[in-house]
């Protein structure tokens, strides 16, 4: 009868294990529509603090949901995703937003206009990019 | 290390003697792929910078590690902590040429490029293929080769070692367009 309980007691524990297992390595990514951002900057700025400073740049900003104000320079759309790109004072540089799916369709943002955007910094090469971003207004 | 990278880039751009000769993407693709019994293993990313110089055949590419999405969260999540650490080393760089450069035409041709792969702060030197066509306001650029992980030093736990390919196939896809001021 002991022997019998401790089997099953075993047995759930290994289907409880299995399911966070299985739990864990289907872990969704960010949802960033959902979460509010850690940072809020305008275009001018985080790009500023790359560009004078990238190390401590790249502490405070990888990884991190950032909200970027600025003036859309650019819009197109690479393989069915859409690509804002926001000006800022830099001749060279701006901010890159690269928008999810479900934000690529029914684009209606014009060049000139004010915007904010939120997404995931990864970082900085000519320019700030950020991934998976959405619209805020 | 930043400084020498941005002086890098400076140089390489002060380096250019004519407008019409550069281009550049910030758009490009490279993605990468790991085949091995127990799982295959994909991650892309779209913001990759490259940059040509079709008059020497110089080329510059700057990739962050931190673009590269994988469909699984769990994989992108160790791919970045415990594999390129690219809280420590954020980019991947290339710097070389290529080397029949005087034979990029309207028509597809392959080329050869050579130059220096710096991963996870390890600098190898390549040579590989890639096929490319120069069209209007466009140099397109494709092709595919493999990397060794144990090149670069990025050590996979050997629990999940059978889950992870030791050699990895990496493709790239660059439409470069002209550079205008």
């Amino acid at each position: 009868m002991k022997i019998r309980k401790i089997i099953i007691l075993l047995l759930i524990l290994a289907v409880v294990g299995a399911f966070i297992g299985y739990k864990m390595y289907n872990k969704p990514h960010v949802n960033v529509a959902s979460e509010s951002a850690d940072i809020t900057i305008t275009a001018n700025k985080i790009l500023a603090n790359f560009s004078s400073d990238e190390t401590t740049a790249n502490t405070k900003y990888l990884d991190k949901i950032v909200q970027v104000k600025g003036v859309v320079a650019k819009v197109e759309k690479e393989n069915g995703k859409g690509i804002v790109t926001l000006e800022t004072n830099d001749d060279f540089g701006s901010v890159i937003c690269h928008l999810t799916p479900e934000q690529s369709t029914n684009l209606t943002i014009k060049e000139g206009q004010e915007l904010t955007l939120k997404g995931i910094c990864t970082g900085f090469l000519m320019d700030v990019i950020l991934v998976k971003s959405v619209i805020v207004n | 290390m930043k400084t020498i990278y941005a002086l890098l880039i400076c140089l390489f751009l002060a380096s250019f003697t004519n407008a019409q000769d550069r281009y550049l993407t910030k758009k490009g693709t490279i993605t990468f792929f790991s085949e091995s019994p127990m799982e295959n293993i994909e991650a892309k990313n779209n913001q990759v910078l490259s940059i040509v110089d079709v008059s020497n055949g110089q080329m510059a590419i700057s990739i962050l590690m931190k673009s590269f999405l994988f469909e699984k969260a769990l994989m992108q999540e160790h791919f970045n902590e415990n594999y390129v650490e690219s809280d420590k080393y954020p980019k991947a760089t290339f710097k070389g040429s290529i080397l029949d450069f005087e034979n990029i035409s309207t028509s597809k041709t392959k080329i050869k490029v050579k130059g220096n792969l710096t991963i996870h702060g390890k600098t190898k030197e390549i040579t590989i293929e890639a096929m490319t066509a120069k069209k209007d306001d466009v140099l397109k650029m494709t092709g595919e080769f493999f990397i060794n992980l144990v090149d670069f030093d990025i050590e996979i736990p050997s629990v999940v070692k059978d889950n992870i390919a030791k050699s990895i196939k990496v493709s790239f896809n660059f439409n470069h367009e002209i550079y205008k001021k």
